[in-house]
């Protein structure tokens, strides 16, 4: 037993004992305040099983922006659940214990937690973490393949897995498999030199475009991706229009003139003023190095957002709106949305495919797809702030009212 | 034990999800539900997670590690699932906003966010409306007996 397993067997069994306790207490501001906690366990589990930018975007969404957004609408709709007659809802019960005993029977196929050999490590993500430095399509303008590379082999990974033996339960075989020492990721092509990087520097795997875009979550995200990040964006940008639509009104005299709910409290403001412009500058830096390490525009664009909601909170939104007046933050959630399509019509116009960044940097492919991706990075961060930001407007405007 | 650590993870996957679908069946409040439909996301977060997991692998981020003459380089887990989940992620709290803005809309509306009560009102209006519109033809009919023996 490593220590991966150990940690993830305790830290299980804490989420399971609080999603129970959210459930089950009555009171709804105990429930709304414990899927904090929840989520940041989660956040936990999460960076224990090496996923970091999903626990960077738990620990901002889950344990940040959903829990002000349910306190925010149970301000409005009432803090205690009815009480109910019986606790137990046995139909419900046993409706749940059954379907949960016929997916624990369906994981016992389920190949072993940690198995190299599992069938998703080797279809097709070794092919798209291929297409993501583009010289297996062969697109002119991109880097041509390095020496020695057999795309055929890449794409099969036949080469790789046919040492894996057909018994799962024999495990000597992954101690002297090449998935074991170079990495089960990282293709069998000699390494080379970036003709852009100064002396003396790593020799870099042809996957991470020659060093610019080091972190694969990322390049998976915006380049081989694209198209569904997008479309992800538009979701979002689409439930913020929901808000307005659902919950905005007109805008009744003088309210800008309303005073700050906590603004009489001194150290409240003064941490908070001080603290802005590091979450500010923090959230521009998870943006901008979201191809370096993790981090990206959904985490980054929270992050701001907090910064603008934390504001709200002590020195009350019309303080905000004065900031960013609600006009304003309506035309930045599509501004986004159209930075990150306007980058893909751009290649385009350059002689590329839509979202191909290689063609913003012919000279170098390399540069050109960090570029791409952190323009579309920005446009992602300015959408999910502006939408944040909208949404906590709109939910916060009711308890006001 | 190595066969039961070995798919751990996915039955805590499955305990998840059946708490949130308790939770969505058993919980007559509607922000109940939002949350725990919520947890049920989180299990299946989970399952694509616990996928991901490679024996001895780090996070997907390429590094070469070099010691002296030798060059370390991986194993990585699967960079997939992570990037599905971690803009799931994003996407539920965006569907929990709108899920809010529902119940809001609803509280104006009926004065209540339990879906038992909402019901009973919904019942208790079609009820109302069934015998008003019977009140409505027993009149109705009245008037055209008596306009009939009217013109008789």
């Amino acid at each position: 037993m490593n220590a991966v397993v150990l940690i993830d067997t305790l830290l299980l069994l804490l989420v399971t004992v609080s999603a129970i306790a959210i459930i089950e207490v009555r009171s709804l501001y105990s429930s709304a305040m414990l899927t904090g906690v929840y989520s940041l366990l989660m956040a936990l589990v999460w960076v224990n099983m090496h996923s970091m930018d999903v626990a960077f975007t738990e620990a901002a969404v889950g344990g940040g922006i959903s829990t002000i957004l349910l306190i925010g609408t149970l301000v409005h709709v009432g803090r205690e659940e009815k009480p109910l007659k019986k606790r137990l809802h046995v139909p419900a019960l046993i409706f749940t214990a059954l379907t949960g005993a016929a997916l624990i029977y369906g994981t016992l196929d389920m190949p072993r937690f940690g198995d190299p050999a599992a069938p998703i490590h080797h279809y097709r993500v070794p092919e798209m973490l291929a297409q993501t430095v583009g010289f297996v399509n062969k697109t002119p303008g991109k880097q041509p393949a390095p020496e020695g590379f057999d795309a055929q082999q890449y794409r099969t990974f036949d080469g790789r897995v046919k040492d894996i033996p057909a018994d799962p339960t024999d495990t000597a075989w992954r101690e002297n498999s090449p998935l074991r020492t170079e990495g089960l990721l990282i293709p069998t092509v000699p390494y080379q030199h970036d003709a852009h990087a100064e002396p003396g520097h790593h020799l870099h795997p042809p996957d991470d475009f020659n060093g610019h875009v080091p972190n694969s979550v990322t390049s998976l995200l915006a380049a081989y991706r694209g198209y569904d990040t997008m479309f992800e964006t538009t979701v979002i940008f689409t439930a913020g229009v929901s808000l307005i639509l659902l919950l905005r009104r007109p805008r009744r005299e003088g309210y800008l003139q309303k005073g700050a709910p906590l603004g009489d409290q001194v150290i409240l403001r003064v941490v908070t003023k001080m603290s802005i412009p590091f979450i500010l500058i923090f959230g521009f830096y998870v943006i901008t190095h979201g191809e370096l390490g993790p981090g990206g525009g959904f985490q980054g664009g929270v992050i701001l957002a907090t910064a603008f909601i934390l504001y709200a909170l002590i020195f009350g939104r019309p303080a905000l709106y004065r900031i960013v007046p609600p006009p304003v933050s309506d035309v930045l959630t599509g501004v986004g949305v159209l930075v990150y399509s306007g980058t893909g019509a751009a290649c385009m116009l350059l002689g590329g495919k839509f979202l191909d960044y290689a063609f913003l940097n012919t000279a170098s492919p390399g540069d050109g797809e960090a570029l791409g991706m952190t323009l579309v990075e920005y446009g992602v961060g300015i959408t999910v702030s502006m939408v944040m930001l909208t949404i906590f407007n709109q939910l916060a405007e009711e308890q006001s009212k | 034990m190595t066969d039961v650590l070995g798919i751990y993870n996915y039955w805590i996957y499955v305990l998840l999800m059946m708490i949130g679908l308790y939770g969505v069946i058993a919980k007559p409040n509607l922000i109940k539900q939002a949350i725990a439909l919520g947890l049920f996301q989180t299990g299946i977060f989970l399952y694509y997670i616990s996928m991901a997991v490679i024996d001895g692998g780090t996070a997907p981020i390429w590094t070469t590690i070099e010691h002296g003459a030798q060059k370390f380089q991986g194993p990585y887990d699967n960079p997939l699932p992570h990037v599905l989940i971690l803009t799931a992620i994003v996407v539920s709290v965006s569907v929990l906003a709108v899920a809010l803005a529902l119940i809001i809309n609803i509280k104006r509306q009926y004065g209540t966010i339990e879906a038992d009560e909402i019901e009973a009102m919904d019942l208790a209006d079609k009820a109302r409306d069934y015998v008003r519109g019977q009140v409505v033809d027993a009149a109705d009919d009245a008037e055209t007996k008596l306009e009939g023996r009217h013109h008789v």
